[in-house]
């Protein structure tokens, strides 16, 4: 029993730091209540302020498709994009947060990218003109994407005053013009946000035989 | 001067004051996509070949650039200019509908610089890439080609399409419509089948008839003609007599990972053989392509059919086959091809519509960024055709080709 004090001592401790660990909730819908998915709730801060540790994700290049269609990352962050297709794709950005271009290629090949500025990336392929995906390269670690129900979790905020603010790809507002204040004390906050939105059509796409090799 | 200095200076600084909040604004801010866009793209070829003239100036040369009849024969001859200029307007309309029109010059082809519709379709997709159906209607060629998959069904691997593929891209145009099913099952296999009809093929068969097999990357278009042999007489590659549709169809099996996948293909165009210059044309191709190892395509196809017509007796077999091995590492592709083709003469007539000949064909392309591609390519053919004596009248030809896309 006294060997294991110390294991006791440490779990209680882990145990107390996540149950102070304050979260917030809340919900996206459009002016007409309509839940807004693909949503990205996050915390307002300067650029300046940025987080930039050195992190890696990944956007996959599936059956044609972009997966996900929208990653957000912080600043900072390196993006590598395998195509897992046995067709080539062109991978590029015309986006002033970044502009780059991965040439014809299959599997692995691609190097990562690093998006060390904040703002939108759209992603698109040169091959196939209905492929387009986001990359919102945020100035903090803490975002959070809604569901097909609207939902949004922030998990893992330290107390604090803080202004969140949403954005999404048809959003007519800016991010800044849905600011938030919030107070975390401990305990779970509510939030909620109503977002104008643009009407949108994207691309159909083409897949089946024609487009096959 | 120190006046004009402080005006500059203010002029900046307003223009810095007002950049700011639109710059802060554009941070993020993702412009809808547009509904309609526009894709083109522009190919100018240097190319020799020969001796004998082409079969686009009527010609029993097999590649698209031969050699010039001049008055002590048939000699080699080198050439420049547009080989092909292709505007593609697509647009996503209501009921997430894709439409897409397609416009080619093709100067040389077409004999003339007017462009060819060559696309106009609308398709509806439901489900996603794993699994789901769809629906395309217009004017569409058939989906049988499995080189022709480039920017403005462009070839992907060459400069020039197998003459298989060459012979599915310039005559079989078709006004119809057709409908595809694809699914990928649990245990990683991907099945598609395509069934569709449409009119407008009454002719085809005619070429390989009465010219043979070519060589090319040439794009049929509905308002477009081809040259045929000799006479300076053209024949209509879109072409309706007997109002009864072509009927095709596409099955595919492959695995998920799409290391592997064999196409089956068929059409019969149920030409009306009664009716003055119906051509009833019918075959059927397999093809099989494969991934061994990363950077590797393997594509092989195979195609046989016959073309029969009343009068005159020109009723024909015939068959093509081609296997191609590609290796690309980036912007790089080494490509060879070998290509082997037969028609035969199943009537007898006066003229023989007989040949035989193979061709290997060895192709590299640089891409350079997303707008430029500078490929090269060599073709080496062999053939004899009966109605044209005993000469080969393509030993070779070469291509350099400097393509922008938009």
């Amino acid at each position: 029993m006294v060997r294991r004090l110390p294991l006791l001592l440490a779990a209680l401790c882990v145990a107390a730091t996540h149950a102070g660990t304050p979260t917030v909730s809340g919900t996206v819908v459009t002016m007409d209540g309509a839940a807004v998915a693909d949503a990205v709730v996050f915390v307002q801060v300067s650029a300046a302020a940025a987080d930039t540790a050195r992190r890696e994700q990944i956007v996959d290049q599936i059956n044609k498709t972009f997966v996900p269609g929208l990653l957000p990352i912080v600043v900072g962050t390196s993006v590598r994009f395998p195509n897992h297709d046995q067709i080539h794709h062109h991978v590029y950005s015309f986006s002033p947060a970044k502009t780059f271009e991965l040439p014809l290629y299959k599997g692995e090949d691609a190097p990562a990218v690093l998006f060390d500025k904040v703002g939108v990336v759209k992603i698109g392929c040169n091959i196939h003109d209905w492929m387009s995906g986001i990359i919102l390269v945020l100035p903090t670690p803490h975002f959070a994407v809604t569901d097909s129900a609207g939902h949004f979790v922030l998990e893992d905020m330290p107390g604090g005053s803080y202004t969140l603010v949403a954005w999404h790809a048809l959003s007519k507002l800016r991010p800044e013009d849905t600011a938030q204040s919030v107070q975390l004390d401990g305990q779970v906050r509510d939030v909620n946000f109503r977002l104008p939105l643009a009407p949108a059509r994207p691309r159909p796409a083409m897949h089946g035989s024609r487009v096959e090799p | 001067m120190a006046s004009a200095l402080l005006r500059t200076c203010w002029c900046v600084f307003l223009s810095l004051l007002g950049a700011l909040p639109l710059q802060a604004r554009a941070q993020f801010a993702a412009e809808p996509p547009s509904t309609i866009w526009l894709r083109a793209l522009l190919d100018v070829r240097l190319a020799g070949g020969g001796p004998a003239p082409s079969w686009t100036e009527h010609g029993p040369g097999k590649l698209r650039y031969g050699g010039s009849d001049a008055s002590g024969g048939f000699q080699s001859s080198e050439h420049f200019g547009l080989s092909r200029a292709a505007l593609q307007v697509g647009a996503a309309l209501p009921w997430d509908i894709r439409g897409q029109v397609q416009l080619d010059v093709q100067p040389d082809v077409a004999d003339a610089y007017h462009p060819w519709l060559t696309e106009a379709i609308l398709r509806k997709e439901w489900g996603e890439g794993a699994g789901g159906w769809g629906v395309q209607a217009g004017i569409m060629h058939v989906p049988f080609s499995l080189e022709n998959v480039g920017p403005a069904w462009s070839p992907e691997y060459s400069i020039s399409s197998s003459l298989l593929n060459s012979w599915i891209w310039e005559d079989i145009l078709l006004s119809g419509a057709e409908g595809e099913w694809w699914h990928t099952t649990q245990s990683g296999l991907r099945l598609g089948a395509l069934i569709g009809g449409g009119y407008g093929t009454d002719q085809i068969g005619r070429l390989l008839a009465l010219r043979g097999w070519v060589m090319g990357d040439t794009i049929g278009g509905i308002n477009g003609s081809l040259a045929l042999p000799g006479s300076g007489a053209r024949t209509d590659i879109f072409n309706e007599r007997d109002h009864r549709p072509a009927l095709y169809s596409w099955l595919s099996v492959g695995d998920e990972a799409e290391v592997a996948a064999v196409r089956l293909g068929a059409i019969d165009n149920q030409g009306d053989e009664g009716r003055p210059g119906v051509w009833h044309t019918r075959f059927a191709t397999v093809g099989l392509v494969v991934h061994p190892v990363p950077r590797v395509d393997l594509i092989a196809q195979y195609l046989n059919g016959v073309a029969r017509v009343h009068a005159p007796p020109n009723d024909s077999s015939f068959s093509a086959s081609y296997a191609l091995l590609s290796y690309h590492i980036r912007q790089h592709r080494l490509s060879v091809r070998y290509d082997s083709f037969r028609v035969h003469d199943l009537d007898g007539g006066p003229i023989s519509t007989s040949e035989q000949g193979h061709a290997v064909t060895t192709a590299y392309l640089l891409q350079l960024g997303l707008r430029h591609r500078i490929a090269l390519e060599h073709t080496w053919m062999t053939s004899h055709r009966v109605a044209t004596g005993p000469i080969n009248p393509t030993p070779d030809g070469w291509q350099v080709s400097y393509r922008f896309r938009y």
